[in-house]
């Protein structure tokens, strides 16, 4: 009952805003509302999502001070409704130095689509990868610093509290597969992290525009936002049968360096970007480890090229994941491969796109192809078709092969 | 008697000789083309930009802008910040061009909903701006070097005396096989421009329809650009031109694109 109060007083706020700001008072309020309804291409072509969003920004700036703030609703037919502030900061400008304190999204790096140095925010994965991505980037409660040198960027960021990755429920039908033997059983009275100053997220970044290239150099003493799965398997000793899994999920500290670039060539932009991972926690098979992981250095990077052909824009990345000093029993593959292959145009005057969008993994065979058809049928009022199709059996795609849906998508921006 | 011929001969000799050589070095198709791509604009520009979308059943779609542009001596930076519509609101677009010919543009977007400054490819000048009948090149970023020139004839359009000039690009596979321009004498703007497809047939008009002396600058006002094969207008309007305001270097930079209008 105090949740729905909670709710219905967010609402009330949200609603006394925007009549306040359609006053005339100086505040900038922009948003969409949106539906968006999806159906399964398997089985009883059930609804994979109906969906009605109303987001709102509200804005206002006075010379040297300016705040943000961006409740959101997500409503839907048969579960309960969600309201959330994706955004809620204040800034402060000075002469060569911005502040930004509060609830903010961050995002660092160069790729499309892949989070490499991109790992301040935290992601929402409720619907897997499917959601915009200013939709799965979740805000977290920090202390920006910009400092500024002519096109040099001075970045520091304080995180005093921990959010980590939104996984979807145990029922959702984006629930990752799980390859035990035996149903487990979760313990999640280690995964909490306390809100506690020596708990808390550091990074920095250094970056440049040029004529020749952009370029950043990061770092940062983080949580692993993704949990590591700390597996017992406890044996009977006189049966030496299996007694049942206890998965523990648990965070762990993080330390990575990395950066990337972005540089045009005869009409190509070529792109980017590297982390080394100190210190991430993976799952073995090796049975003399106690709680089922191991902890190894990593590096992810990928490079990128975007260019134009007979109207159409391209972009293509290829992603590679490598575990240093590698050990047979890691369930992770020592390399991973994935690509990614965008390609879209514009039909009447940029009123009209078709966009495929593609991940594709090397390693499985397995891949997700989003095709889609946008049209705007005014101006801020846009009908979009698409498709998400997963190929495969196994693998971060092919585990969802099961999922295939089209959907709909009717925005209309303010 | 064949002295007094053969004077008359060398007077009219050395009075015509240096006639034709101040005629001849008096214009060329190239320097007026170079005129106005270098006419005076000051040091520093900032405008409201109304773009008017309208298709040939007379629907309109309207794009609004806000542009900054300033001089760096040998370069030149703008930065353009969109207004509306509102799925685009907050949307920013930097450009550097470079006085030094063949050497492209560098180009940056940022998208709110990334929150993204990303680097483009600045090769595809021949695309059309924002879904307008404008290209890139079309709103004046193109070089005179780019193509060869040709005065035409002389002639008067609204009143004002003009060069006619016919350019043709250098590069074969260019959009436009010719354009054919009216330049107002002595004020450097291109009253009027025939653009001709590749099939040598007249593909779009442009049509300046107000300019006024602003700080004793020519500035561009208000055009027209009509595609006579699709029946499509853009109109473009500047509104609220404020000139030589000393904006500070700082304006065209990633921060601001991501600060915007603030």
């Amino acid at each position: 009952m105090r949740k729905l109060y909670f709710e219905i007083s967010w609402v009330v706020f949200a609603l006394f805003i925007f009549i306040n700001g359609a006053n005339g008072q100086s505040l900038d309020l922009s948003g969409y509302a949106r539906n968006y309804t999806g159906m399964l291409l398997t089985g009883n072509n059930e609804y994979a999502i109906i969906q009605n969003t109303f987001n709102l920004n509200i804005e206002q700036s006075k010379d040297k001070v300016a705040f943000k703030a961006n409740p959101y609703i997500y409503q839907y037919p048969n579960q309960e409704m969600e309201i959330g502030l994706r955004e809620a900061y204040l800034d402060i400008y000075f002469n060569t130095v911005d502040l930004r304190i509060g609830k903010q999204q961050i995002i660092w790096g160069k790729a499309d689509g892949v989070f490499i140095t991109d790992i301040i925010s935290p992601k929402d994965l409720s619907e897997f990868l499917l959601r915009d991505f200013d939709e799965i980037r979740m805000g977290i409660t920090a202390l920006k610093a910009n400092y500024y040198l002519d096109d040099n960027t001075f970045e520091f960021v304080w995180a005093p509290y921990f959010s980590s990755t939104q996984m979807p429920g145990e029922s959702s039908t984006w629930f990752p597969q799980l390859d035990f033997p035996v149903p487990p059983v979760f313990d999640y009275s280690q995964k909490e992290v306390a809100a506690a100053l020596k708990n808390s997220e550091v990074f920095a970044k250094f970056s440049a525009i040029t004529s020749a290239i952009d370029f950043e150099i990061m770092a940062g003493y983080m949580w692993d936002d993704d949990p590591t799965m700390h597996i017992t398997k406890p044996i009977n000793p006189q049966t030496h049968q299996l007694t049942g899994i206890t998965v523990a999920p648990r965070h762990h500290r993080l330390g990575l360096a990395g950066g990337s670039f972005s540089s045009t060539l005869a009409g190509y932009v070529l792109r980017g970007e590297g982390a080394y991972y100190n210190g991430k926690y993976f799952n073995s098979e090796d049975p003399t480890l106690a709680d089922g992981t191991v902890k190894k250095n990593y590096l992810h990077y990928l490079i990128g090229v975007d260019y134009t052909l007979w109207d159409i824009r391209l972009s293509s990345q290829f992603i590679q994941q490598t575990i240093l000093n590698y050990d047979e029993p890691i369930k992770n593959d020592e390399y991973e491969n994935t690509m990614t292959v965008l390609a879209s145009k514009d039909f009447l005057r940029e009123t009209l796109r078709l966009e495929l969008f593609s991940y594709i993994g090397l390693n499985n065979s397995d891949a997700l192809i989003r095709p889609k058809i946008t049209y705007d049928l005014a101006d801020g009022f846009e009908l979009l078709l698409g498709a998400n199709i997963f190929v495969g059996s196994e693998g971060r795609f092919g585990q969802y092969d099961h999922n295939d849906m089209v959907y709909t998508k009717i925005k209309y921006s303010f | 008697m064949i002295t007094k011929k053969i004077q008359l001969v060398l007077m009219a000799i050395l009075i015509a000789v240096p006639a034709l050589m101040f005629s001849q070095a008096k214009i060329t198709g190239l320097k007026i083309i170079e005129n106005v791509y270098n006419r005076e604009t000051g040091n520093d520009m900032q405008g409201d930009l109304t773009m008017s979308l309208i298709n040939s059943r007379g629907d309109q779609r309207v794009r609004k802008i806000k542009q900054f542009v300033k001089d760096f001596g040998k370069m030149e930076k703008k930065i353009m910040f969109f207004v509306s519509p509102a799925d685009v609101r907050n949307t920013s677009f930097m450009n550097w061009s470079y006085d030094e010919a063949g050497k492209d543009d560098d180009q940056w977007i940022y998208l709110p909903a990334l929150k993204k400054v990303k680097r483009i490819s600045s090769d595809s000048k021949s695309d059309y701006f924002m879904g307008s009948d404008f290209t890139y090149d079309d709103l004046g970023d193109r070089h005179p070097t780019d193509d060869t020139h040709k005065i035409l004839r002389e002639e008067t359009v609204n009143g004002e005396d003009c060069y006619v000039v016919e350019s043709v690009s250098k590069d074969e596979d260019y959009i436009y096989s010719r354009t054919v321009s009216r330049i107002i004498k002595d004020k450097w703007i291109g009253l009027k421009k025939e653009f001709y497809d590749e099939d040598e047939e007249l593909l779009k008009t442009l049509t300046v329809k107000k300019y006024e002396k602003i700080k004793n600058y020519w500035t561009i006002l208000s055009s027209e650009m009509h595609n006579v094969q699709k029946d499509h207008t853009t109109k473009m309007e500047l509104a609220n031109v404020k000139l030589d305001t000393g904006i500070p270097a700082n304006k065209f930079t990633e921060r601001m694109m991501k600060r915007g209008l603030k």
